[in-house]
Order: structure tokens, then sequence, then C-alpha cells
């Protein structure tokens, strides 16, 4: 008997004659009030920038951010009005641009895909994401229940990357990006 | 790893007797923690979610080889290849092909503490593999070649100084660095090693069978890095990690992050679903080795199973007094605290490890704290009992106890013992009972006046 078969067959033995537990059913999302409001208010909880903006605003506030910088990496889906500065590697790049699946609005999380691109999401030291107004779901329970299709990764963000390993003090930007900006985007793309 | 559980007592005392310090920094993290717990607690039905929980993890375990079964079937279709290994020899042979096939010079980790259960770090050590643990607590404690003390938090015993010393003398940093001056220089580091490493092996929180999702929480951002840099991925899971459906992820991915820091969720939850795609960055290979180590044997005994339900916040070390006073090395294995106490019996027998489930007061604060609702001071009677069935329990233990129970029940004979063991000088090491106490401690100085009396001037 190879291992799988051997480990089946004591689950199984041990399973004999236990009573079976229900799987209980998920419990009914709470009525949301504006989700994008939460949002960004537990987004500043985590410790990162949410703004809620139209197009003009999104790119005054990627304006802002780029200033001063040679170039930035962008995200797949990143629309060209978003790619103002030369795009460089992600190893180098001091800004990473990166379009959200969907939000997240009682974690204060965006949702990642590597469809989008890995690197561009971890390595610049400043990442901005942006977010149509109309994916960010209220909970992560409805988020996950309407999800359809699964990329190879999806990545949860809900913060700057941080640590409190060196004598219990908040370190920032540890192995992720230090910072992260988030843009909701108001109005039709 | 080695299992040294049975020295706990002598190790416990000598820690505390030969680092001082340790007590203060694991008292000051674990209290950080447990006030984050218990905030972060009373902001939801605590109540309800631990509960629902529950019941999803008893329905897993009891329904435990379909759905491993289902999540080995949908992996595959991903293009995921599943192993499973009974213990530490089938997962070395498993990694040991990997890293011949791929020619494999560097590896970088990502925390897990079932790689520690399995030793891979020395197996990988042994085939010339450059191993690079890339949590920030984790590389602390590999540079000094230290087990984990905690489940969350690996070097929550070393203090700032400990750690501005090692790097010191490591990468010649000033002696007064900053916290974020030391941070930096690891960084610089493992990034360099993030780029170049061919492999990265990671551990699972969950595995959802309905999906083959395999997800996996941090704060850093070194587990997404480890497990999308790499070419290869490997994730090594024990076969209790499973979840039913995708959606229990709602549910279990905020409850451990409560549970374990006080946070809504942690910064970086990697949901993983196979190998990148044709043009799309990521590991061209994603392998999972299921883990079996003693949980079969765990599922098979009626009086301890619960334990399987245990999601590794670490709850329960930061809400236990005994775990506060030493960190977790004096435990001797990679579970410590109270879910080693229970744990550990189960999976590595109670012969190794039968003084773990006495290092507790029973004061049930780890049940409270518990996400899933291990009755883990029921547990710990369980394995007492049966230690001392077993006769594993010094001999003396019996007899004292005895004795003990005749003294108190009998107020005459408490207060002749209470008379005479105050008025003579101690014979401390002629009792077994007292000799356990004082090495490594003071001696014993009973107070001038038994409590009794203290009780009674209180009163008048
Ligand atoms: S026993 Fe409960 S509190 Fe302790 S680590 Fe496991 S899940 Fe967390």
């Amino acid at each position: 008997m190879d291992a799988k078969s051997r480990i089946l067959s004591r689950i199984r033995h041990a399973l004999k004659g236990m009573p079976k537990a229900l799987l209980p059913e998920h419990p009914h999302p709470a009525l949301a009030q504006d989700p994008a409001e939460l949002f960004l208010k537990r987004l500043a909880e985590n410790g990162a920038e949410g703004h809620l903006v139209d197009k003009e605003g999104a790119r005054k506030l990627l304006a802002d951010l780029a200033q001063g910088l040679p170039g930035a990496a962008y995200g797949k889906g990143v629309p060209d009005a978003f790619r103002l500065l030369p795009e460089l590697p992600p190893e180098e790049a001091p800004l990473g641009v990166s379009r959200a699946l969907f939000a997240v609005a009682e974690t204060g999380t965006v949702a990642l895909s590597s469809e989008d691109g890995r690197r561009v999401q971890l390595l610049p030291p400043v990442h901005l994401v942006l977010v149509e107004e109309e994916k960010v779901y209220p909970s992560l329970l409805e988020a996950f229940l309407d999800l359809k299709s699964f990329p190879s990764a999806i990545g949860l963000h809900s913060g700057p990357s941080k640590s409190a390993d060196i004598g219990q003090v908040m370190v920032k930007g540890v192995h992720g990006p230090g910072r992260l900006v988030v843009a909701v985007l108001q109005g039709s793309w | 790893m080695q299992v040294k559980a049975k020295l706990y007592p002598k190790e416990a005392a000598r820690l505390l007797r030969e680092h001082p310090g340790v007590r203060e920094a694991v008292t000051g993290a674990t209290l950080h923690f447990e006030a984050n717990r218990k905030r972060a607690y009373q902001e939801i039905d605590a109540e309800i979610w631990r509960e629902r929980a529950r019941r999803v993890k008893d329905h897993l375990l009891t329904h435990l080889d379909h759905y491993l079964e289902l999540a080995e079937k949908r992996l595959q279709e991903k293009g995921v290849r599943v192993y499973w290994a009974e213990g530490p020899e089938e997962a070395h042979r498993i990694l040991r092909e990997i890293v011949a096939r791929h020619g494999v010079k560097r590896a970088v980790k990502a925390k897990s503490m079932l790689t520690e259960e399995l030793g891979v770090n020395p197996l990988l050590e042994s085939l010339g593999v450059e191993v690079y643990e890339t949590d920030l607590g984790e590389y602390l404690i590999q540079l000094l070649g230290e087990p984990p003390s905690h489940i969350v938090g690996p070097a929550i015993h070393l203090a700032l100084s400990d750690i501005q010393r090692l790097f010191h003398g490591r990468f010649g940093t000033p002696l007064d660095a900053s916290p974020e001056a030391l941070a930096a220089v690891a960084r610089k580091v493992l990034r360099e090693a993030f780029l170049t490493a061919d492999l990265g092996i990671s551990g699972a929180n969950f595995l959802v069978a309905e999906t083959g999702t395999l997800a996996l929480m941090e704060n850093e951002g070194n587990i997404r890095l480890s497990t999308s840099l790499p070419r290869v991925h490997v994730a090594f899971v024990g076969i209790e990690k499973l979840l039913p459906r995708f959606a229990d992820l709602a549910l279990f991915l905020p409850l451990t992050a409560r549970a374990a820091t006080g946070q809504r969720l942690s910064t970086y939850v990697s949901l993983i679903q196979g190998p990148a795609k044709e043009g799309e960055e990521g590991p061209k290979e994603v392998h999972v080795v299921l883990v079996d180590h003693g949980r079969t044997t765990l599922l098979h005994d009626p009086e301890a199973w619960e334990v399987l339900r245990c999601l590794r916040c670490g709850a329960c070390l930061n809400a236990c007094p005994v775990y506060r006073q030493t960190g977790g090395h004096p435990y001797g294995y990679v579970y410590s605290g109270p879910i080693g106490a229970v744990l550990d019996p189960g999976l590595l027998g109670l012969e190794d490890t039968y003084p773990l489930p006495y290092a507790s007061t029973l004061c049930g604060a780890c049940y409270e704290a518990c996400p899933v609702k291990i009755p883990i001071p029921k547990l710990l009677l369980t394995w007492r009992k049966r230690a001392v069935e077993r006769g594993l329990a010094p001999t003396w233990e019996r007899g004292a106890i005895q004795a003990f129970s005749k003294v108190m029940q009998s107020p005459s004979l408490y207060r002749f013992f209470s008379k005479a063991l105050r008025g003579l000088p101690l014979p401390q090491d002629l009792l077994p009972l007292l000799k356990a106490w004082t090495e490594g401690r003071g001696p014993l100085r009973p107070s001038p006046k038994p409590f009794h009396q203290l009780w009674q001037e209180l009163k008048e």
C-alpha cells in the first residue's frame, strides 16, 4: 500500500461509528451601509491610504505620487490613462500600479490577481491600486460567494507590509510595499 | 525535530535562571497580543463565530477522507502535483526528488510549523541547498540556530538588544541600530534571496477542498514573495488543514487573524490555485505534500481528537500564564504552550511528552481564547489521567498527593504539619518533591505565620 491508501484507510477506520457533524450554512451577510465609505475608513485604520476619485482626481493622485520618480511598474490591467511615467521593471521601480479584481469594505482589503502581474504588487516600495467603486463588496463572504473564476493566485492586501518581530517595534515595508494607496474610481472607465 | 519534552520542568527552571530577560520579553509580547485579541473579539459576536468555526471543522474532520480526495482531485485538475506523506521520511524523499530534478541551489522559506516538524531545513542543508527563512522573526532565530518559541511570533523571546548584538556581529551594524535599520538590513539580504531562489517552500493555513485553494496568511509579504518569485513552489499541508468550501474562508481568515494578532484580516493573504498560466508570472510548478505525521492517530482517539481543529493561531499561548514565564523553548517540541501540551502527546505519544500536560494551572484562559473552542483544560486532564494510569508520573507524586489529601481533610493533622514544617529547617534535599522544586531555584521560605492564623487576624 502506498502512503495515500494507508492514510485514507486509517481515517476511514477512525471515523467508523463516529457521529458525523453537519456542515453549517453560511450566515446571511449583514445589511451594508455605503461600502465605499466603510472601505476607506478601514483602509485608513489598517495604515493604508484610500481616495474616492473621479477620472480627473485619479490622474491628479497619480501625478502627485509620481512626482520626482523616474518611472513605474504597471499591472496588465492598468488603463493607458494611468501610465504617466515610463515603464520600469518591478525590481527597479519606485512605484507599482495595479488594478484590483475587487475590494472588501469590512476588512479594508483589495484583491489582486496573478493575471495582472505579481511582481508589481510586491516589489516596489509604494503600491497604488485602482479599483472601481462598484467592485467594493461590503463583506468577505459576499465577495467570495460571488467569485466565479479563479486565477492561479489571488493576493488579498489590507495595508502596508509590516512586522513587529524586532523588539516588538512596528516596522513598515519589511518585504512588501511600505506604503499602500488605493484609488476607488467613480463613474465609468 | 528532536523531542526534548521530557525535560520540561528542568529546562523551564534553567531558562528562568540563566536567561531572566526571556520572561520579560515573552510576557510583554504575549500580553500585547492578548489585549489585541480581546479587543478584536469584542468587536464581533465572537461566540457565534467560534461556534460556527468549531462546527465547520468538526464536519470537515468527520468527513476527512472525502474532503482529502476532493482536494487532491481539484488540485490535480489545476495542474498541481499532489503527494501523500506519513511523516518526515516520505516528505524528505519527495523534496529530495524535486531538488534534484530542478537542480535547486537556493530556497526561500515561508514560516511553517509543519516544516519544523518534518525537519525540512536540515534536509535541504544536507543536500547543499542554501535555505533562507524569510519571515523576519524566523530569519532571526535561523541566524541564532534556535527553534521558534511561539507559533506566530517565533522570536518573541528576543529583546531588541539581543538582535542589535546579533546583527552587529553578523553585518557590522552599530550596537544601537534602530529596529528600522535592522529590518532594512534583513530586507536587503532576503530581497536578494527572493530574486535568485529556485524554490519556494511554504506551509498552508487552509486548503479548500471544493476549489483546491491553498490559503496562507501573513503580515510581511514574504509568503507572497516566496510563492510568487521562485519557479517551483512546494507546500506542506497537514491533513487536518482542510476546509470544505471556498466561502468558509470568509469566516476562517478573519477569525484566525483576530485570534492571532487582533487584526480584522492579516495584511496579506495568498489564495493559490495552481501554477502560473502561459505568459504569466509565478511558479511553473506547484507541489502539495499532504502530511499525516500523527494526525490519524489523534483522529482515532475519541478523548483527544478535538485538538485537530487547531488553527495554529497562538491565542492560547498568549493567554497562558505558564507559557508567559518561559516562552516555548522549554516545552522541547515545535508546539508549545497549551496547544503543545495537548497536541504533542497526541502526535508523539505520551511517553516522550508526559510532563507537558502538567504545564498548566487549568485556569481555562486558553479555552476562552481559542477560536475553534478546543476544550484544552479538559484535554489536559485526560492526558494527566493517562500519565498516571500508565505509571509515567513520578511514583513519589502519587504518595505525596495521597498524603496531602489526608492532611487536608483533617484540620488537626493540617494544623500539626503546618506548625511542624514551619518550625523545622526544611530538609530541602531529602524530599524528592522539594528537590524537584529547589533545583535551580532559591530555597523555600515558609511565612512565619500560617494562612489560617493570618486569616483570623484579618477578620478580627
Ligand atoms: S488551540 Fe486554539 S487558541 Fe491554541 S493555537 Fe490552536 S486554534 Fe489557536
